[in-house]
C-alpha cells in the first residue's frame, strides 16, 4: 500500500514538470516561429531602395522614350522613387522597433505563463502540506496568538511560554526546558528544573494544538455537533 | 560641340571606305544614382542587331554604362533624325 502511493506521487510530480518542460519549449519555439515568419513576411513584402530604378528602367526598355527631355523626365523619376524608398526604410525601422516590441511582450507572456504553472504548483504542493505559518502575532494584553488569520485564545502561562520562545526564535536560539523556566520565572537555569519547562511546552501544545484542530479539521457547530471542516472529496479510505 | 566638327570628318572617312556605313542606336543606363542614355554608335562589324550589342557593350561599360537594347541597325540615312535624341552620346560610344 504504502509503497504503491509513494509511486504514485512520484508520478504526478514529474508529469507536472514534464508538462511545464513542454510548454516552456513550446512557447519559445512559438515565440521563434512568430518571429521568423513575421521577419519574413517583412522582408518579403516591402520592395527594395532600387525598385523603383528598376520599374523606370522597364519603362525606358520598353517605351520609346528617346528624347532629351523624356530621358531627363525619366531620371527624376528615378530620382523621387529613390527618395520615397527613404521613407520606405524608415518605416521598416517603425516596424523593426514594434517586433521588436512584440517579441518583448511574447517573452514577458512566456514568463508569466512559467510562473503561473510553477505558482499552480507550489500551491498545490503547500495544500498537500496543510497548514503553513505566514504570519504569528501575539497580542499579550488580551492572551490572543494570532496564526495567519486564525485568532487562539491561551492561558496566561501558554502566552508567556509562546513569547519566550517566538524571542529565541528570533535570535536563532534553541532553549532547553530549564532555559524556558528560568525566563519565565526569573530565576538562574542552574536553579531550574528542566521537566517544568517541558510541562510548560506540554501546555502550550495541548491548548494550541487544541484550538487549531478546532478550528482547521474538528468544528463545533453551536447546538448542533460537530463536523470536519474539509471538503469531502478529499477524504479516501485505504 | 566638337562632335559637330568630328562628324561630317567620320561621314567623309566611312564614305570613302567605300562601303556602307552601319550604325545603331541603343538604349543604355547607369545605376545609384540611376541615369538613362539613348545614344547611336557606329558598328564596324556585320550590320545586324547582335553584333551591335557585342560591339557597344563593352564601349559603354568602358565608360561607366550598362546596355539595356539595341533598338535597331540603320546606315547613314537614319542618322540626322536620331541625332538630336541622341545629344551629347551621338556617336560618343
Amino acid at each position: 500500500m504504502k509503497g504503491s502511493r509513494v509511486r504514485a506521487n512520484s508520478t504526478s510530480a514529474i508529469e507536472v514538470r514534464q508538462t511545464g518542460n513542454r510548454i516552456v519549449v513550446g512557447g519559445i519555439a512559438a515565440i521563434v516561429v512568430i518571429l521568423a515568419v513575421a521577419a519574413v513576411l517583412l522582408f518579403l513584402n516591402l520592395p527594395d531602395a532600387n525598385a523603383f530604378n528598376a520599374r523606370v528602367e522597364r519603362v525606358f526598355v520598353e517605351n520609346d522614350l528617346t528624347t532629351q527631355a523624356e530621358i531627363k523626365l525619366l531620371e527624376i523619376l528615378a530620382q523621387s522613387g529613390t527618395a520615397f524608398s527613404d521613407t520606405l526604410s524608415s518605416y521598416r525601422v517603425v516596424i523593426f522597433v514594434l517586433l521588436v516590441f512584440a517579441t518583448a511582450l511574447l517573452v514577458a507572456a512566456m514568463a508569466f505563463l512559467v510562473m503561473l504553472i510553477t505558482l499552480n504548483r507550489r500551491m498545490g504542493q503547500i495544500e498537500r502540506k496543510g497548514i503553513e505559518v505566514n504570519s504569528l502575532l501575539i497580542a499579550r494584553e488580551q492572551n490572543t496568538v494570532y496564526l495567519n488569520n486564525f485568532e487562539f485564545k491561551l492561558t496566561e502561562a501558554a502566552i508567556e511560554t509562546l513569547s519566550v520562545l517566538a524571542e529565541a526564535r528570533m535570535d536563532d536560539e534553541v532553549l532547553s526546558g530549564a532555559e524556558i523556566e528560568a525566563v519565565i520565572s526569573g530565576r538562574d537555569a542552574s536553579d531550574c528544573d528542566e521537566a517544568a519547562g517541558a510541562t510548560r511546552i506540554k501546555r502550550l501544545r495541548d491548548t494550541l494544538g487544541n484550538q487549531m484542530v478546532s478550528e482547521l479539521l474538528v468544528k463545533n457547530i453551536a447546538r448542533r455537533g460537530y463536523m470536519l471542516a474539509i471538503d469531502k472529496s478529499v477524504i479516501r479510505m485505504v | 560641340m566638337k562632335h559637330a566638327f568630328i562628324i561630317p570628318v567620320l561621314l567623309a572617312l566611312t564614305a570613302t571606305g567605300a562601303q556602307a556605313a552601319c550604325y545603331a542606336d541603343y538604349k543604355a543606363k547607369q545605376d545609384n544614382p540611376l541615369r538613362l542614355q539613348y545614344g547611336v554608335a557606329e558598328i564596324r562589324g556585320e550590320c545586324s542587331v547582335a553584333q551591335a550589342e557585342a560591339e557597344i557593350a563593352p564601349r559603354l561599360v568602358a565608360g561607366g554604362w550598362q546596355l539595356l537594347e539595341v533598338l535597331d541597325v540603320f546606315d547613314e540615312t537614319g542618322l540626322d533624325e536620331r541625332q538630336q535624341s541622341a545629344g551629347e552620346f551621338y556617336l560618343r560610344y
